[in-house]
């Protein structure tokens, strides 16, 4: 039966849910993604109805079939070539208007086309209906309804792929054309699109110059519709010699008579379709608006922020007791079975504790990404672009750019995650470089013991002051390297604006499920591993296991980093290791220094008394502990934040190029700070 | 004149569009082309504005609404 498998490619709009059909069909864990052009590399399923095998292909998410971008070139490529013999073609029902000019261009390939009505569910929403009857008999192909959330109307596309792939011919066609052609054929009958006289005159031409010329050459018609477009790839493919046809550009007018008759099925197919569009005006008014706007989204945001880290923190405690909970049993029941004290070690101190820390992290992310999937879902997002495009725009930075920047102040793995929302990539890399400088949650105990032991009265504006640094040099950064590349005047800013609509629980619960899926899997290998490679440097040394921390490849590894970090005054092998610590997660940092100077109960007025008096005999004062909170602020992110960048940038080099950046930003502000605060502090 | 000089709720044609050809082509695969109506829903700002044409919202850095001639619609 493999010879006759049909093979069917799957093509559409960004953003109109394609990915996610796809994925219904061959239950593959593709990536669902936002911005445009997430699927660039071809990803293939089979799926199997009523004993025919299909072979499903995933084309990027496009606009349109010219050859301007890679997108484009492959889709159009892989359509045109023999991998694919039918051509689904995944439509937003609820913006079929924008839609229907790449179905146009689909159908004009000559190869059989079934349309997907995706949404269909949004449209109900909404209060408008498509007239299914009509629409096929304009367009002269199959129109199924489906839904990929639901997973409805899976079964009638492949049976429509199924029966349309022996109709190669469309139609036939019902129009209502009212126009006098005086044109010699009348191909309203052959063919849904139609161009006016004067274009389908130059099209016989063309195509008779074809037939001469190229006699084999399959769908004459497209291929002289995009000879008049002066389509590279066409051009240079099939030349021909039409000097008075090849001057003129025609493009502009065959996409305003595509668009013509695009205006003409939307008057006839879609009911009720002004009532929701007024509405979305009405909301726009103060969402977009001059003076409302910017407040109303730092409200916005402010809610979210404020959501996740009530909400979010309280359930975190509830996690980190049953952590606790955990580790108890696994110790008592790993003593039980007499294993030796270095795997037990290994287990509790080492995985579970480095695990587990980050999993209490778990109830912040799932708040925060139910927030945004929220705001997200219901089409206000897009607004926050044009929201934040001249402030952004100053500091080189696109609109969309402000969001992760805001979520880098709870954790940096969502907010560099968030990055991706970005439609560039020098764009997205300059939000991912700049992000971490946010102050994440997980560096407040370290600000909050070493302020308290050291500022008195002040700890609470040192504190502040670390979040105020943070944005500081985010923004100066982000200044400096927009200066550098030129991109400070950008502003072209372009962005669908959705119209509003009811947040959909399933598309949410997806949404949020695919990010945490995402969070526990890919960052908890990584921490997985990081925690096991953190142990054993501060366990193992060059006798083999050691139970004295001083003797670990850890402290030899400090004392030899000390010259690095004296002119910052952090010059102790002791906080050397602290901080490098910190890179498997910073609160670590704390528990390192407790472990570390042989500190019990480091948070408690005593502990701290002592650790104060330890470090002071150190030569280890106010500017010291300042410098070290800064450098903490600034220095290479935790390990679940350089998994992520890695996987964002997508290059190890890009990466490692990024962590020096940071550590280099630290080290010099650190050094700064540390001298000025010398001048006064002590 | 200028897309950016346009008023609310006004719906201008499009003249022409004078940018890289890489964004001219994007926003011509988006339906807006010379000929084709654009209304402006939103230019309150110095910067960026909301405008629609062919059906959708969209919104539009200051710079592309610069380079956007449009004239009035006399229907």
């Amino acid at each position: 039966m493999n010879q006759d498998i049909i093979k069917v490619g799957f093509i559409g709009n960004p953003n109109c849910g394609k990915t996610t059909l796809f994925n219904a069909y061959t239950g593959a864990n593709l990536k669902v993604a936002n911005w445009p052009g997430v699927t660039v590399e071809k990803k293939e399923g089979r799926t199997v109805y009523k004993g025919q095998e299909f072979l499903l292909i995933d084309l990027p998410g496009i606009y349109s079939l010219t050859s301007y971008t890679m997108e484009e070139k492959v889709s159009r490529e892989c359509i045109i070539s023999e991998d694919v013999d039918v051509i689904v073609d995944v439509v937003d029902a609820s913006c079929l208007e924008r839609n229907l000019y790449l179905t146009l261009q689909l159908i004009e390939l000559g190869k059989p086309v079934v349309l997907a009505l995706n949404m269909m569910d949004i449209v109900e929403e909404r209060g408008m209906e498509i007239d299914l009857h009509r629409l096929p008999e304009m367009l002269g192909i199959p129109a199924i309804p489906v839904s990929a959330r639901k997973k409805t109307g899976l079964e009638i596309l492949m049976h429509a792929v199924a029966h349309h792939k022996e109709y190669a011919k469309q139609g036939p066609f019902i129009h209502h054309h009212s126009e006098n052609t005086r044109h010699q054929h009348n191909h309203h009958t052959e063919y849904a699109m139609v161009y006016d006289d004067c274009i389908e005159d130059k099209i016989d031409i063309l195509i008779s110059q074809f037939d001469k010329k190229y006699p084999d050459m399959k769908n004459k018609r497209w291929h002289a519709i995009k000879f008049l477009e002066q389509d590279e790839t066409v051009m240079r493919q099939y030349p021909l010699e039409m000097k008075a046809l090849a001057e003129h550009n025609y493009e502009k007018e065959i996409i305003n008579e595509k668009y013509d008759f695009i205006e003409e099925v939307i008057e006839e197919v879609l009911v009720n379709k002004s009532r929701k569009e007024e509405c979305t005006d009405k909301i726009d008014r103060y969402m977009t608006g001059k003076w409302i706007g910017l407040p109303i989204f730092l409200t916005v945001m402010a809610l979210v922020f404020f959501l996740t880290f009530t909400v979010g923190d309280w359930l975190k405690g509830y996690f980190e007791i049953g952590l606790e909970f955990v580790t108890e049993r696994v110790s008592s029941i790993l003593r039980l079975l007499g294993t030796n004290p270095m795997l037990e070690s290994l287990i509790v101190d080492g995985i579970i504790s480095g695990v587990g820390g980050i999993l209490t992290f778990l109830p912040n992310i799932f708040i925060l990404f139910l927030a945004l999937a929220f705001l997200e879902d219901s089409g206000y997002m897009a607004r926050v672009a044009f929201v934040m495009d001249d402030i952004m725009g100053r500091l080189g930075l696109s609109g969309r750019a402000f969001l992760p920047m805001l979520l880098g102040f709870g954790c940096s793995v969502p907010a560099i995650m968030a990055s991706r929302a970005l439609e560039h990539r020098k764009d997205r890399l300059k939000t991912i470089l700049v992000t971490p400088f946010m102050s994440c949650s997980a560096r407040l105990p370290i600000y909050v013991l070493f302020s308290s032991m050291f500022f008195g009265k002040y700890a609470m504006l040192a504190c502040y002051s670390m979040y105020l640094l943070g944005i500081v040099i985010a923004i100066l950064t982000a200044y400096i390297l927009s200066r550098i590349d030129g991109s400070r005047a950008e502003q072209s800013l372009l962005i669908e604006l959705p119209e509003y609509k009811a947040p959909n629980a399933r598309t949410i619960a997806i949404y949020v499920w695919e990010k945490i899926k995402d969070y526990l899997t890919k960052a908890g290998t990584v921490i997985f591993l990081a925690s096991i490679v953190m142990w054993i440097l501060l366990n193992f040394g060059p006798q083999g296991y050691v139970t004295d921390i001083t003797q670990s490849f850890g402290s030899l590894i400090g004392k030899a980093a000390v010259p690095i970090f004296a002119p910052l005054g952090l010059g102790y092998w002791q906080i050397v290791v602290a901080l490098i610590s910190g890179i498997a997660a910073k609160e670590v940092v704390v528990s390192s220094c407790s472990v570390l100077f042989g500190i019990q109960n480091i948070t408690t007025a005593q502990g701290m008394e002592s650790f104060v008096a330890t470090l002071g005999a150190m030569g280890f004062g106010a500017a010291n502990a300042y410098a070290l909170m800064v450098f903490c602020l600034l220095y290479v992110p935790c390990t679940a934040t350089i998994a992520t960048i890695n996987r964002e940038v997508g290059s190890k080099k890009l990466t490692v190029q990024i962590l020096l950046f940071q550590l280099a930003v630290a080290w010099s502000v650190s050094f700064i700070v540390y001298h000025i605060g010398k001048l006064f502090l002590l | 004149m200028r897309l950016k000089e346009g008023k609310d709720n006004c719906t201008y044609i499009v003249e022409s569009i004078d940018m890289e050809l890489n964004l001219e082509r994007r926003l011509e695969a988006l339906g807006l082309t010379p000929g084709s109506r654009i209304t402006i829903l939103n230019n309150d700002k110095k910067g960026a504005i909301t405008v629609r044409f062919r059906g959708t919202r969209f919104a539009l850095g200051k710079r592309i609404a610069d380079h956007i001639m449009v004239g009035e619609d006399v229907a």
